[in-house]
Formats: C-alpha cells, sequence, structure tokens
C-alpha cells in the first residue's frame, strides 16, 4: 500500500540530501522546502538558550525570501507551553492569534574538551525551536499535519547533526593548514625576532583575534623580558617587560605556578611557554573590543602550536647564551678580541660607506706585570676586572671595548675625532688613577692604578682596520716611552708633539715603593 | 557590488532594499549589486573578520554601519579612506551632528558617508491618552509623568486582552540600550567622562537612569520577552504609547481613525533628551568593486534617493535639504522632530563606543531574563553595571581615541 507520509519525507531529505558548508546553509534550504510543503506563510528558525530559557530568532522565510532576524523570546513567560514542547516535541502557541506551531529540533554537535594536556572529543546535544506559521485564522493544523511536521523536524536535525560534523571537520582542516602555515613562516625566518612577530601577525591573521602578545620572560625565567603584540590595525609593537603593571606580573607569575595549560581572565586567554620545566614566556590572545567567542578547537591548537613556539624561543635564547658567552671575556665582561674584530671591521666599513669619523684608544695598564710579580695574580685579577668596569661604565652606548688580550685592551670610538677621543682618555685616566686598591691585597701600602693609551682616528691616521690599530699602538709606545699613564693621539706624537699630561708616575703602580 | 545592511525595516527589510537597488541599477545598467541583510548582532561579529577573509569567503563592497563604529573600524583597517577615493568628497550639506562620525578621529579623512538617522521620540494615540489626562503634553513631559500615565491607562485599559500602555520598540523584543540612553542623559550622565578617558557607567546617575528606563518593564507597563506577533501595537490598539527613534510616517500616517501625535522623549532630569543615531555606509578597504561602492555612497546621499529611501524606512535624511524637505512639508507631527532635534545627543566616534554598547546590551539581556523570572534586584543590575564599568575603563586604557 502507498504510504503517503514516507514519500512526503522522502520527497523532503532529497531536497535536503547535499552537503552544506554550515548551519545557516542548511537552514537556507530547509526552511523554503517546510514553507512549500506544509503551504506556510512564514518559517521562523530559533536557537534554544537553555541557561537563560530563551528562544533566540536566529533566521525567518516568508513567501519570497530567507534573511537573518534576532527576537528574544523568553518560554519561562508560557510554562505550560514549554512543557507540552518538551514532552511532545509540538506545541501550539498560546498567544498568537492565527495558527502556529513549535517543533521541537535536537541535534548533536562536535565538542572538544581540555583535561590537563589531553584533548578529548564530544558530541554535545544542541536544541532548537522551527516556527510554523499560517496567517488565516481557519488554516489549522491538522493531527497529520502535526506528525508529518515532527517527522520533518527530526530530518532535520537528523541534518544538522551532519552539517555540525562536517562543518567541524572543515573547520579542523583549515586550523590545521593555518598552523601549518605558521610552523612553515617559523622555519624560513633567520631570525627569531622576525619570526617571532610574523607569527603573531598569523596567528592573528589566521585565527582572527583582536590582540595577540608574546610575553618573553629572561633565561631563568624570572623576569618578563620583553612583550611584543600584534594589536587590531595589524601593527608590531614591542615594549620592555618593566612597563608590565605589577596586577599583571603577579597574575602571570600565578599562572606559571598553577602549572594550568592555559587559563582565560577576562576574556583574554593566556598560554603558558615552557620547555620542560623551564618558563619561555605566555601567549596571550583576546577579542575584548569584538567580544567574539574564542573557539574551543582554536584555543586547543593553539595550545599544541604554543610548545613549539616555546621551544624556538628556548632554543634562541640558549643560543644566544652560548654566544654571549662566546663573545665576552669571564674575568673583565668586555668583549673578547674576535667580537670585537667583527664590529671594528663593520665600523671601519659603514665609516668608509657614510664618510664618516672614527677613532681607537688601544690601552695597557702600567706596571701591570710588577703588579703581579709583587702583589700576586689575584690583585691583578681584581686589578683587571676594576679597570674593565670603569671602561665599561664610562664609555658611551656607541662606543665599544675589548680585552684585547693580557692587560692590552682596545676601544672603538664611533664617529669620534680626535678632540673628542681626548676628551674620553682623559675621563678614563682621571677615574682609573682614582680607584682604591683595597689594603688586603697591598699589605696596607697605598698603591695607585694607571693607564697608558694611543689614540688614531679615522681616515687621517689610518685608511683601514689593520692601520689604524698599528697607528694606536705606536701612540702607545710613545707613551709607554716618554710619559708612562698618560694618552698621545698618533700624530702629535709622530711630528714630535707634546702629550697632554706628562706628569708620569715614576714607579711601577704606587707612589711609595712596593713593599715586597 | 555587494551590500551589507541590517534590516531596518523588519521583515519587509529585504523588499525594500530591492527596490531601492533597483532604481540605482535602472542608472547604472552596467553594474551588478547583491544585496545581504544581516541583523546588528551578525553584522558586528563579521565586521571583525572582514580584514582577513578566508578562502572562498564573500566579502562585501559596501557596509551599513552606526556612525560610532567608524573610529574602530578605520581603526582596524576595514574601512576605506573615502577621501583618497574621491578628494571630493565634503559634508558640507550633511547635518552637523553626523558629520564629526564619519571621520577618522583627529583627522579630516572620511571613512564612513552619512546615508540616513534616526531619533527617539515618545509617540502617543490622542484618543488613547484623552481618557487618562486633559493635557498629554504636560502629563507626558517628565519619565514619573510618563510612569503615571502608564498606570492611568493600565487601569483604564483593564479588561483590554493583551494590551500594554507602551509598545516596545526594541527590534529584539526585549531592554534596549540605545533606548536607556535618554534616561541615563537625562540624569547627567554619559557613557563616558567628557575627555573620554574614563567610563561613567558605574555612577549614581547612569545606574539611576538605567533604571528609570527598565522601571516600564519592571512595572509591566511595556511587554519584554514575548513572541513578536502575539503582541499588539499602538495603531491595533493594544498599545498607546511607544518610544521609538523611527518617525512613523509608514505606520502613522494615512491611519485616519488614528490620531497619533508626537513629543520628546519625558525627561528625567532638567531638559528633555533626544538619542540621535546616524546610519553611514563605509567601503571595505578589502572590497573588489570600489568603484561602485564610491558611486553607490555619492547616489544614495542624493536628495532624490534620500527623500524616497527615508519615507519608506520611517527615518530621516541624513542631508540639510532632504531633512527639511522631509520635516516641513509633512504633518505637524513631523515637525515636531525639529525641536526635537536641537536637543539630540549621540554616541561618541571612538574606538570602544561599539564594544560599551555590546557589553551594556548584555547588562540589559540579563536584566530582560531576570525581570521575566521575577528574580531582579537593583543591586544586582548594579554590581552588573560596576563590572561593566571596569571592562570599558580597561578597554579605555589599551584604545585611546
Amino acid at each position: 500500500m502507498f504510504d503517503k507520509e514516507a514519500f512526503t519525507l522522502f520527497k523532503f531529505s532529497k531536497k535536503l540530501n547535499q552537503s552544506f558548508q554550515n548551519r545557516r546553509e542548511l537552514l537556507d534550504c530547509a526552511l523554503p522546502a517546510l514553507r512549500d510543503l506544509f503551504k506556510l506563510d512564514r518559517v521562523y528558525f530559533f536557537a534554544w538558550q537553555q541557561e537563560r530559557a530563551l528562544l533566540s530568532l536566529n533566521m525567518m522565510c516568508k513567501k519570497e525570501y530567507c534573511m537573518d532576524m534576532q527576537e528574544d523570546i523568553s518560554v519561562l513567560n508560557e510554562p505550560e507551553f514549554l512543557k507540552q514542547l518538551l514532552r511532545d516535541g509540538l506545541a501550539d502557541s498560546t498567544d498568537l492569534n492565527y495558527p502556529a506551531v513549535y517543533v521541537l529540533l535536537r541535534w548533536q554537535k562536535p565538542a572538544m574538551t581540555l583535561e590537563g594536556e589531553e584533548v578529548r572529543q564530544t558530541l554535545k546535544e544542541s536544541v532548537g525551536v522551527l516556527r510554523l506559521e499560517r496567517l488565516r485564522k481557519n488554516r489549522v493544523f491538522t493531527p497529520a499535519e502535526k506528525k508529518l511536521i515532527k517527522s520533518v523536524a527530526a530530518e532535520i536535525s537528523h541534518n544538522l547533526t551532519n552539517t555540525e560534523i562536517d562543518q567541524d571537520k572543515n573547520q579542523r582542516l583549515s586550523v590545521a593548514t593555518a598552523l601549518n602555515d605558521l610552523a612553515a613562516i617559523f622555519a624560513s625566518s633567520l631570525r627569531l625576532s622576525d619570526g617571532l612577530e610574523l607569527i603573531l601577525q598569523g596567528v592573528q591573521k589566521y585565527f582572527r583575534f583582536d590582540r595577540v602578545r608574546l610575553y618573553q620572560t629572561n633565561y631563568d625565567g624570572t623576569k618578563i623580558k620583553s612583550i611584543l603584540g600584534v594589536d587590531i590595525s595589524g601593527e608590531v609593537t614591542s615594549q620592555p617587560g618593566d612597563d608590565l603593571p605589577e596586577d599583571e606580573r603577579t597574575l602571570l607569575r600565578d599562572i606559571f605556578d598553577s602549572g594550568a595549560p592555559y587559563r582565560t581572565i577576562h576574556n583574554v586567554v593566556y598560554i603558558p611557554l615552557k620547555v620542560q620545566r623551564n618558563k619561555v614566556g605566555f601567549l596571550t590572545f583576546d577579542n575584548l573590543l569584538s567580544r567574539r567567542r574564542i573557539d574551543w578547537l582554536d584555543l586547543i591548537s593553539l595550545k599544541q602550536f604554543a610548545n613549539q613556539i616555546a621551544l624556538a624561543i628556548d632554543n634562541a635564547s640558549l643560543f644566544e647564551r652560548v654566544q654571549e658567552l662566546s663573545n665576552y671575556d669571564e674575568l673583565t665582561k668586555l668583549p673578547v678580541r674576535r667580537f670585537f674584530n667583527e664590529k671594528f671591521a663593520e665600523e671601519i666599513y659603514r665609516s668608509k660607506r657614510f664618510d664618516l669619523i672614527m677613532s681607537l684608544i688601544v690601552l695597557d695598564i702600567d706596571w701591570f706585570k710588577q703588579i703581579n710579580d709583587n702583589y700576586g695574580h689575584q690583585m691583578g685579577d681584581w686589578a683587571l676586572r676594576e679597570i674593565s668596569r670603569v671602561i665599561r661604565t664610562s664609555l658611551r652606548q656607541t662606543d665599544f671595548p675589548c680585552r684585547f688580550g693580557g692587560d692590552e685592551m682596545v676601544i672603538m670610538l664611533p664617529r669620534t675625532n680626535d678632540e673628542e677621543s681626548k676628551i674620553i682618555a682623559k675621563r678614563l685616566k682621571d677615574r682609573i688613577n682614582a680607584i682604591a686598591v683595597p689594603s688586603r691585597y697591598t699589605d696596607g701600602q697605598r698603591v695607585t692604578l694607571s693607564i697608558s693609551q694611543g689614540i688614531a682616528s679615522f681616515p687621517q691616521d689610518g685608511a683601514n682596520a689593520a692601520e689604524l690599530f698599528e697607528k694606536a699602538d705606536q701612540a702607545l709606545y710613545w707613551v709607554k716611552e716618554h710619559c708612562r699613564g698618560n694618552f698621545a693621539n698618533y700624530r702629535e706624537v709622530s711630528s714630535g708633539g707634546k702629550t697632554e699630561n706628562t706628569d708620569a708616575p715614576a714607579e711601577p703602580g704606587r707612589e711609595e715603593a712596593p713593599g715586597k | 557590488m555587494i551590500l551589507w545592511v541590517m534590516p531596518d525595516a523588519g521583515a519587509k527589510s529585504k523588499a525594500h532594499y530591492r527596490s531601492f537597488v533597483e532604481r540605482f541599477l535602472r542608472e547604472h545598467p552596467g553594474a551588478e549589486v547583491s544585496v545581504r541583510v544581516l541583523t546588528r548582532n551578525i553584522l558586528w561579529k563579521k565586521i571583525f573578520t572582514l580584514k582577513y577573509p578566508a578562502a572562498g569567503e564573500t566579502v562585501p563592497d559596501v557596509i551599513q554601519i552606526p556612525h560610532y563604529w567608524t573610529a574602530l573600524l578605520t581603526r582596524a583597517g576595514v574601512a576605506e579612506n573615502l577621501s583618497r577615493l574621491d578628494p571630493g568628497l565634503s559634508l558640507s550639506s550633511a547635518l552637523f551632528p553626523l558629520r564629526a562620525h564619519c571621520c577618522k578621529p583627529g583627522t579630516k579623512d572620511l571613512y564612513s558617508y552619512p546615508w540616513w538617522f534616526d531619533m527617539s521620540a515618545l509617540h502617543y494615540r490622542a484618543d488613547h491618552l484623552r481618557r487618562v489626562t486633559k493635557n498629554p503634553e504636560e502629563a507626558l513631559a517628565t519619565w514619573d509623568g510618563l510612569l503615571d500615565v502608564c498606570a492611568r491607562l493600565r487601569e483604564c485599559f483593564k479588561d483590554a486582552e493583551g494590551y500594554y500602555p507602551m509598545q516596545n520598540s526594541d527590534w529584539r523584543g526585549s531592554l534596549s540600550t540605545r533606548s536607556a540612553f535618554t534616561a541615563v542623559w537625562g540624569r547627567g550622565a554619559d557613557l563616558f567622562d567628557a575627555d573620554l578617558r574614563t567610563a561613567q557607567i558605574s555612577s549614581a546617575e547612569f545606574k539611576q537612569g538605567v533604571r528609570d528606563y527598565i522601571e516600564l518593564a519592571l512595572r509591566e507597563y511595556m511587554p519584554i520577552l514575548r513572541e513578536r506577533g502575539s503582541l499588539g501595537t499602538m495603531i491595533s490598539g493594544k498599545a498607546s504609547m511607544l518610544i521609538s527613534r523611527k518617525q512613523g510616517g509608514v505606520s502613522f500616517e494615512g491611519k485616519s481613525s488614528v490620531r497619533v501625535k508626537t513629543l520628546p522623549v519625558p525627561r528625567t532630569g532638567e531638559r528633555p533628551q533626544a538619542y540621535l543615531s546616524g546610519m553611514n555606509l563605509m567601503i571595505n578597504a578589502a572590497g573588489k568593486d570600489k568603484e561602485t561602492a564610491l558611486e553607490f555612497i555619492k547616489w544614495c546621499a542624493r536628495p532624490d534617493n534620500q527623500l524616497p529611501y527615508a519615507a519608506a524606512m520611517d527615518v530621516f535624511p541624513a542631508f540639510e535639504e532632504s531633512f527639511e524637505k522631509l520635516v516641513f512639508s509633512s504633518s505637524s507631527r513631523l515637525q515636531t522632530y525639529s525641536g526635537i532635534l536641537a536637543s539630540a545627543r549621540t554616541l561618541p566616534n571612538i574606538t570602544i563606543t561599539g564594544t560599551v554598547v555590546e557589553i551594556l546590551n548584555r547588562v540589559l539581556a540579563v536584566t530582560a531574563t531576570q525581570i521575566v523570572e521575577g528574580r531582579f534586584t537593583p543591586a544586582g543590575l548594579d554590581i552588573e553595571l560596576d563590572k561593566a564599568a571596569r571592562e570599558a575603563d580597561y578597554l579605555l586604557s589599551l584604545y585611546e581615541g
């Protein structure tokens, strides 16, 4: 026997038998089909906000077209209606003065949760309601029609589940593509800082967050070193960690200490970046301005991607640390000769290229061998450390000193002429002369330290690094010969001129004869 | 060209837009225009994704926006610099209150262009009010007077099933932030301090203004969260008054049996306040057909297109000539608006205004649910407004200007 209801359902399901990108696309097809099938004047789709007992209108379909709409209806206004709808899956409107029925839709939606570091995937029930309206009072819905409406609603629910699953798969695919692209950006960046900027811009672009920020800690994870950010305009900003307000610093410490994989505070998501137990920093993002909900899939995917970022930052900071150790002399904390030579060559090139001036000071500690012999190597090391400290703290930011070897040091002074370099040399001379040597090294004798300095300037004294160094060294040699403890400029000494101060100490490293 | 607009004429919106666009196409036969109607909620979410569209995603060329989104969309790099596209584009004929809301703050560069605006006013049925007061203008001058009239109307129509003294003009049928502003301003408060650096939401005056407004729902003078189709309108006789930003030409004029009069919104403070909301058009910086988009924006501003559109949508033209033509060639009811315009205020065009309105919408949505569930308390509302103020202050610290 011909089953009319089954045939109608078959025809309806055939209309929906296609792949939809999202719920809206499905409803765009299902609502007109429903309207035509039951000769309706209007069909509405409401999402059910269970926690607020609200039906929220999403979409309306009338004779000519479908469109997005919004309206909120509290089902608490009609408790009997609500009971019937939940019990029977279908209820007549109690308020409207024309025929209208509500029918329940229940479908499944993929969901994810993060438990510790483990991602769990589940299906979560979603609920919606269709309202079918006929505006003429005499066109009431018959029991047979109501039965068919429930069957059709079940068919739509089934399709909603399939669409949600498809949409979730597509979303995962696009997230995976995004992460893959981000990883490629990382791999292709030569410098970490460039890579991080591109990563932050990429995270903002792919996940469409209002702001993305990266807090980097110092090497032992005790302090926020810097904050790199991309705001809604897409511009990259950088600020020192010292600018961070105290309450945010406390918050970050707290998140690290809690061991939580992430934390959301006032719509800002903080993901700690760790490599084993090393605190590397934080990746944070928010939608404070747009107030859009941050999707679980995005959050969990970024949590996993954050591990890659953490590893890259950790590797880079280890590399920086190793580089720092190899570039700096452990005793004096001054750059070593190799590092200096690189910088010196660069500066000479820059000076030639842009027609700039520069000067070089070569210096050594007066009577350094005697200091070691008379007072021991401990005193020698102390003198080296102290003189280096004075040099480091007396120079301008652009000047570049180095321990060239033994007690010999070199200072590069970019964009500095003869006269300016003499001012610096004088400053060093005075400050080093003023160093008070602790009596524990000298058996109570009063000992002073002094240095001799030779100065040469580019381009007058030498046109390349080797020549300039040689001339400064010759000037130093002259000072050693004629007025130890002072400084001289190469051109002055080569033309037989005098130094600024010929009041040289007569004896090695002391005002009175060394006691040993 | 793809046009994104909001459903300003409710369920009839799509049909209105269709006929409006057809007029444009008659003058521009080579152009192709498709229209998508999105609710304000959806549009708000979508504008943040426009800068980086996903592969295959359709991007609009022209978007209808509330005037106070201009600063935000300029900052986000979504809005195109119209002055760059057409250096001759000018606001000289636009109504004065709308001009500052088209520019990037601190500059004269245009990033959106006025289309139309609406303005809040109180409409009432003269025949209904006559039954409860001899002098409606005097009785409805203050908010307390309005509540008193509502009480008397409620009593007068106690036998009329489904009757409410006030019709709810909110398109969601809920409590609306924008409707609350006149009451808030009347109390002397505002969203932000004059220097736009601190939120005023937690001030006693602001809270009192919001409480004034929600009193209509609390005392059940105005329906909230009901099936819209189940509710009667002022015209059908199931309500007597309406505070609306729509001028009501379509709904009220030509209904000879019903005489509707219009007054300023009853004042909560010293003087009446009106909420003026401009609707602008902007060009998407990532749009593909900026030439047609610019042509469309300029076409919309032409007086012969301003007038019929405004009349059809129950709104006001944004340009002086068209505005005066509509108001002074119409009924005396519409002429009332020239007085209301003098007291009209707008929300400031700064980056965070749209977000703060969203935050307050959320507060009022929760309040509406609490009222329906019978668990509303003024203290609870104060707490929510304090939280909103903190959030707004934090946003102000992040996004200045």
